[in-house]
C-alpha cells in the first residue's frame, strides 16, 4: 500500500516544485563536492601507492655509518666488501643481487656544467632492472645511459658526449658517450635507483675512474616474491651483521606507510572542505521545510483535528525532507560521476583508478550522507508541525 | 440507547490566561446531551460557543470540572487516546469546510478510513458515503478548490461520516453557503439525525436553529436556556 502521508508529501513537493528543486540543488552540490573530493583524494592515494609499490620488492643494503671503536682504527675502506657481497648472495638465495657503485660528480655536456649521481653497474645486470626508453644498453667500455631529468635538461641525444669530473684546464677529463636514455621514473623507484638524475656507466669504467674495485656503495636485492621481504632481510642481517652492524638493510615499506598516511589526511582535509557545502545545503533544506510547515499550518490543524496522530504528521514532513534528499542525492550521484571523473582526469591526469571500488564508493556514500543531512534538517520542522495546537492551527489563515 | 447521556458536562469551566487578565470562556456549565439528539448551540459572539465546540470536539480540556464523552473522562485520557476519539467517535463539519487541499474529494473522504485502518479503502465505503450525501461522483477526482461551496460541504460531511461516528459536530455548516444550498445541507443533517447520529450544531441563524430539537443558548460562558 502506498502511504497516504507519502502521497501528501509528494504532492506538497510537486506543488512547490521550484522551491523544492532549488533546495535540492544545495544537496546536489553537497553530494557532488563530497563525492568528487573523496574520489580525487582516493585516486591520488591509489596512484601514488601504485607508483611506490613498484619498488617495494627491493631491499637496499648500504654500509653502516662507520663508528670508530675506542682504541681501534677506522677501517680504511667504507663500503660493502666482496666478502660481504658473497654473504649477501648466500643469504638472498634465489633472489637477484646486484652490487652498485655510486658517487656524486660534476659533469659537462657541451658548454653546460651539471651535477648528478653516477652509477657503476655490471652491463649484464642493467638489462634486468632497467627499461631503456630510447637507444640501447651499454656495449662499449665508455658507453653511458642517462636518466630522464638529465636528458631533458641538457638536451641529451643518443651520441651526446659527457665529460665527467670537475672542469680543470690542466687535466683532460674522461668522456663517455650516451647510448641509452631512461624513462621518467618520478616517485617510482622500480629498480631501486633514483634514475632520473643519474648517469649509468659500466662497473669497469667506473672503477677505472673512481677506484673501489672490490668495494661497493650499495647492494640491491630484487625479491622474486615480495612476501619474503622480512624473511630475506632477517637472513641477510644474521649473516652479514653477525658480530656487529656493518650494513644497513632498508626497504621502502616504511616510506609507503608515511606517504600514505599523509595522503589520507590530505583526503580527509579536502573531504572536510566538501562537507561545508553540505552544511549550507542543510540550512537551505531546513529553511524550505520551515516554509512548508508555516504555509501549511491550517492544513496541519485540519489533519490534527480530525484525528491524525502526531507521529503521522511528523512522518509526513520527514517524507518531504526525504523526497528532497532523494531528488538531490539522485541528481548529485549522476553528476558526481561526470564531475568527479572530470576533476580526477584534470587534476591527476589518470583515471585508471576511478572505477575501482575504493574510489567509486564515494558516490553512494555521498548520496547517503546527502539524504541523512536532509532528514536531519527536517527533524525540527517535522517536530514543530506535529506539536502544534490544533485549535490555534485551524484558526490561522 | 442506555440511560447515561452520550455527552456530560459536570461543572465545566474554561479559563484563558491572557496578558490582559483571566478570561472565563465557560463558567460552571453542567449539561447533558443524549444519544440521538439534534442540538443547536446559539449565542452572540464571545459567548463561549467556540470554546464549547472545542471541548465537545476533544480538541481541548476544561480548566475545572469534568467532561464525559461516550463514557470517557476527556481530561484523564492521553493525547493519543484523545486523537483516536476524534478520529472514531466525532465527525467534524466546519464553516470553511477545511478539506485537505492536496487531496481529491474522494481522497478527503478516504483519509479518516486510512487513519483508522492504516490501509486504503478497498470496500468502496468512501464512495458509498459520498453518494449518500448527494455528491456528484464525476467530481470525485477533483481537488477542493475545483468544487463549489455546496459540493465541498457535502465532501466535508462525507468525511465526517466515513468512520461512522456517534457525534456530528457542525460549526456554522451553512455559514459560507447560499440559502438554498444551506437548506440542502441541513436536510442532509436532519436525515443523519434520523439515522441515529447525535448532531450538535453551532449557528447564528434562527432559521437554521429551527431544525434542531433543542436549543442551548449561551451568554458570557453560561447556559441561559436549554
Amino acid at each position: 500500500m502506498r502511504d497516504i502521508f507519502f502521497d501528501l508529501s509528494v504532492r506538497s513537493v510537486r506543488l512547490n516544485f521550484l522551491r523544492s528543486l532549488l533546495a535540492s540543488i544545495g544537496i546536489v552540490i553537497g553530494v557532488v563536492a563530497i563525492s568528487s573530493m573523496g574520489m580525487l583524494g582516493t585516486n591520488m592515494q591509489l596512484m601514488v601507492k601504485d607508483q611506490l609499490t613498484t619498488g617495494i620488492n627491493i631491499i637496499t643494503i648500504t654500509p653502516d655509518v662507520v663508528r670508530a671503536e675506542p682504541g681501534s682504527s677506522v677501517s680504511s675502506v667504507s663500503g660493502i666488501t666482496d666478502i660481504q657481497l658473497r654473504e649477501i648472495r648466500d643469504a638472498a638465495g634465489v633472489n637477484e643481487v646486484i652490487p652498485i657503485d655510486r658517487t656524486n660528480t660534476q659533469f659537462s655536456i657541451g658548454s653546460n656544467d651539471g651535477r648528478g649521481s653516477i652509477y657503476g653497474l655490471d652491463p649484464a645486470d642493467i638489462k634486468n632492472i632497467m627499461n631503456i626508453s630510447e637507444g640501447s644498453t651499454l656495449r662499449g667500455e665508455s658507453d653511458a645511459i642517462v636518466g630522464a631529468t638529465i636528458a631533458s635538461r641538457f638536451d641529451v641525444k643518443i651520441g651526446t658526449r659527457i665529460k665527467i669530473g670537475e672542469p680543470n684546464i690542466s687535466v683532460t677529463r674522461p668522456v663517455i658517450r650516451v647510448v641509452g636514455i631512461l624513462p621518467a621514473a618520478g616517485l617510482s623507484t622500480s629498480n631501486g635507483i633514483n634514475s632520473d638524475n643519474a648517469i649509468i656507466v659500466s662497473d669497469t669504467w667506473y672503477t677505472g675512474q673512481f677506484g673501489g674495485g672490490n668495494v661497493y656503495d650499495q647492494v640491491n636485492v630484487y625479491l622474486k616474491d615480495v612476501g619474503t621481504l622480512t624473511e630475506v632481510e632477517d637472513a641477510i642481517d644474521k649473516k652479514v651483521n653477525r658480530n656487529k652492524d656493518v650494513v644497513r638493510i632498508s626497504d621502502s615499506s616504511s616510506r609507503i606507510t608515511s606517504i600514505s598516511s599523509t595522503l589520507s589526511s590530505l583526503t580527509m582535509f579536502i573531504l572536510a572542505i566538501g562537507s561545508i557545502s553540505l552544511l549550507v545545503a542543510a540550512t537551505s533544506i531546513f529553511n524550505v521545510m520551515m516554509m512548508s510547515v508555516s504555509e501549511r499550518v491550517q492544513e496541519i490543524g485540519i489533519l490534527l483535528s480530525i484525528g491524525t496522530e502526531k507521529g503521522e504528521i511528523r512522518r509526513m514532513f520527514l517524507y518531504e525532507a526525504l523526497i528532497l534528499g532523494i531528488i538531490g542525492a539522485g541528481i548529485g550521484g549522476i553528476m558526481s560521476i561526470i564531475i568527479g571523473y572530470s576533476v580526477v582526469s584534470a587534476m591527476i591526469g589518470n583515471t585508471a583508478y576511478f572505477f575501482l571500488p575504493e574510489s567509486i564508493v564515494y558516490i553512494p556514500a555521498g548520496m547517503i550522507i546527502g539524504m541523512i543531512v536532509c532528514i536531519v534538517s527536517g527533524l525540527y520542522p517535522a517536530w514543530r508541525a506535529s506539536n502544534m495546537d490544533p485549535i490555534d492551527a485551524l484558526r490561522s489563515e | 440507547m442506555n440511560g447515561t447521556p452520550l455527552i456530560q458536562f459536570a461543572d465545566v469551566s474554561k479559563v484563558y490566561h491572557l496578558e490582559s487578565g483571566d478570561l472565563t470562556a465557560l463558567n460552571h456549565i453542567t449539561l447533558d446531551i443524549n444519544e440521538g439528539e439534534f442540538v443547536a448551540l446559539m449565542g452572540p459572539s464571545g459567548s463561549g460557543k467556540s470554546t464549547m465546540m472545542n471541548q465537545l470536539g476533544i480538541l481541548d480540556i476544561p480548566t475545572t470540572g469534568e467532561i464525559f464523552i461516550a463514557g470517557k473522562n476527556v481530561a484523564k485520557m492521553t493525547n493519543l487516546e484523545r486523537t483516536h476519539m476524534r478520529r472514531d467517535v466525532i465527525g467534524y463539519v466546519f464553516q470553511k469546510f477545511y478539506l485537505i487541499p492536496l487531496l481529491s474529494a474522494y481522497e478527503n473522504v478516504e483519509y479518516p478510513l486510512i487513519l483508522k485502518y492504516k490501509k486504503r479503502d478497498i470496500a468502496g465505503r468512501a464512495t458509498a458515503v459520498l453518494r449518500s450525501v448527494g455528491f456528484d461522483e464525476n467530481m470525485s477526482a477533483h481537488r477542493p478548490n475545483q468544487l463549489s461551496g455546496g459540493q465541498q460541504q457535502r465532501v466535508a460531511i462525507a468525511r465526517a461520516l466515513v468512520n461512522d461516528p456517534k457525534i456530528l459536530l457542525c460549526d456554522e455548516p451553512t455559514g459560507n453557503l447560499d440559502r438554498k444550498t444551506g437548506f440542502q445541507i441541513m436536510d442532509i443533517l436532519v436525515d443523519l439525525n434520523k439515522q441515529g447520529k447525535t448532531v450538535i450544531l453551532v449557528t447564528h441563524d434562527p432559521k437554521i436553529a429551527e431544525y434542531a430539537h433543542r436549543t442551548i443558548q449561551l451568554e458570557d460562558g453560561r447556559v441561559v436556556e436549554s
